[in-house]
């Protein structure tokens, strides 16, 4: 079966599974997208990051699993495609045809800041126009749910910038963005809520703030730190921190058994400091 | 209709199909031309040791040399590349989310295709007539009976001749756009067509297949001799029609399966 789409808030995908021959892309993904929201999609490579996409733009066959979407998905995959010996805006008056209602094509342009070269052939064109153009196209097919790939890809700074503020006006006027980058600073500047894919499953989601705050790094100064080291259960790990103490990594309830293990011991806690990790190490934290 | 307007916009747009058009319009001059400076005349083939003594001849010389390779290449350059070009250039999640089906997107690349491969025999026909009269004036044709054709019905049978090519050119159009959604590439799409089209040939020069030959593709391209006679017979025409009708629907069933049930990856 082809992704169903059905008119619900936002993005509402569950119990998807999706395989290519003996590879099992996903596994049993389910996923929500609150409405005028920018949702990061995170994952290592081959994690089904892309496949999910896919799936939401109904260019895959499910294998199991329903995906309920609000209004028209519109976005892109991978590098986006265009027709090389069409000008820029011939790609986009194409591509409009074949919509009911599109948007219009000069305004998609000027949005993604290409009309000075809107009349020149595509053949020529960089990697990051590209990008552009794929992003005006999605957005000519006036989208309620605007599926992004790495679209920073091939993105001088400065047209990064202005796509992450295209995309915050853009969610502000209430579209519903799923980003899919491995870009953390973007993923960090742009998404209030981020799905960790791992092995064609999620591994964690959440808001962001909610990744950093995952267990994270606690530093231990104590009366002995040898005992300490050795005290510790075997799956917390253990190094020196450069000002001195203990660095062990665990959450809440691992470090709160560790201290009182500390205590029945003899061993005195001096200080105890709580650090949450970037979002980065977060995130390789989660996919180790 | 709005899919086959698109297609057929952005096949103008096309450097291949503009050549394409240019060999049509220019190709049967150059020929006439040719065979004007030449002393010798293309004996072997039907109607050739007559090019000189009437206009009409000339157009049904190129029909036939066209038969043998000339329209499967003309139509495999557009319906082999139609289908698999979105695969070249990654457009077809563009192009697949829009708000026409894969079904309606699957019709119109193939009208769009089959309009230009008629253009373009169109285009030859009428080229191919004028390079003739050009070259020979308008005598009466001698006929395969042997027997005169006056100027108005030479005219009206060479241009029925180019008619009755095009249920196998559609044929190979079928062909070709099966090739190019299944391989979803463009050399396979358009270069099997041609390659099929002289494995069929060959087949027939060696009266391999006896009278299964009567179902392949490329017979049909040589019914036309049958109206070129005293006493017309049509049933190589019909038979032709049916055999590429066959090869077109069947080609075309299953590349509209394929393509709507396919991942687009």
């Amino acid at each position: 079966m082809l992704a169903t789409v059905a008119a619900v808030a936002g993005v509402v995908v569950r119990g998807l599974h999706k395989g290519f021959g003996p590879i099992t892309a996903l596994a049993g993904v389910d996923l929500e997208v609150q409405p005028g929201t920018v949702h990061g999609l995170l994952g290592p490579n081959g994690a089904g990051k892309t496949t999910l996409l896919r799936a939401l733009l109904g260019l895959v066959r499910l294998d199991a699993g329903r995906i309920d979407v609000e209004g028209v998905v519109a976005g892109f995959v991978e590098v986006p495609g265009a027709y090389p010996y069409l000008t820029g805006r011939q790609n986009l008056e194409f591509l409009a045809a074949l919509d009911d209602d599109p948007g219009d094509v000069s305004e998609a342009l000027d949005l993604v800041g290409l009309m000075d070269r809107a009349d020149t052939k595509v053949s020529g064109w960089s990697l990051g126009m590209r990008q552009r153009l794929g992003i005006a196209a999605a957005l000519l097919r006036r989208p309620d749910v605007l599926v992004l790939d790495e679209p920073a890809n091939g993105l001088d700074p400065q047209a990064a910038r202005s796509l992450r503020q295209l995309i915050a006006g853009l969610t502000a006027d209430g579209l519903t963005v799923l980003l899919c980058s491995h870009d953390l600073a973007e993923v960090d500047a742009l998404c209030e809520d981020i799905t960790v894919l791992l092995a064609g499953r999620v591994a964690w989601t959440g808001t962001v703030s909610e990744l950093r705050a995952r267990p994270g790094r606690s530093v231990l100064t104590t009366s002995d730190d040898v005992l300490a080291r050795q005290l510790r259960p075997r799956a917390m790990a253990a190094t020196d921190d450069a000002d001195g103490g203990l660095v062990v990594l665990g959450d809440t309830a691992a470090v709160d058994a560790y201290v009182l293990t500390l205590a029945q011991h003899g061993v005195a806690v001096r200080s105890l400091r709580q650090e949450s990790l970037p979002l980065e190490e977060a995130f390789l934290e989660l996919t180790r | 209709m709005t899919v086959l307007r698109a297609e057929l916009r952005k096949l103008a747009a096309q450097t291949r199909v503009r050549v394409l058009l240019l060999v049509c319009l220019l190709g049967p001059s150059l020929f006439a031309v040719v065979l004007g400076l030449q002393s010798g005349l293309p004996k072997d083939t039907l109607f050739g040791r007559h090019v000189h003594d009437s206009g009409y001849a000339l157009p049904l010389v190129i029909l036939g040399f066209a038969g043998m390779w000339g329209f499967p290449l003309l139509t495999s350059l557009v319906a082999g590349d139609i289908f698999s070009s979105e695969d070249g250039h990654r457009t077809w999640a563009a192009v697949l989310t829009r708000s026409r089906t894969r079904g309606q997107v699957f019709t119109g690349k193939v009208l769009a295709a089959c309009v230009v491969a008629t253009g373009l025999l169109a285009v030859t026909a009428i080229t191919s007539v004028l390079a003739g009269l050009a070259l020979a004036g308008h005598s009466p044709l001698t006929g395969l009976s042997g027997d005169a054709l006056p100027p108005v019905r030479a005219v009206l049978l060479v241009l029925a001749s180019f008619a009755t090519v095009l249920p196998p050119l559609l044929g190979f159009t079928g062909l070709a756009c099966l090739l190019s959604v299944v391989s979803r590439n463009s050399v396979v799409g358009v270069g099997g067509p041609v390659l099929l089209g002289l494995v069929m040939q060959l087949l027939s020069l060696l009266g391999a297949l006896g009278s299964a030959s009567n179902a392949l593709l490329t017979t049909p391209f040589a019914a036309w001799h049958g109206l070129v006679r005293e006493q017309p017979f049509y049933g190589p025409l019909w038979q032709g029609a049916l055999v590429s009708l066959g090869w077109a629907v069947v080609c075309l069933a299953v590349a509209r399966r394929v393509l709507l049930t396919r991942d687009v990856t």
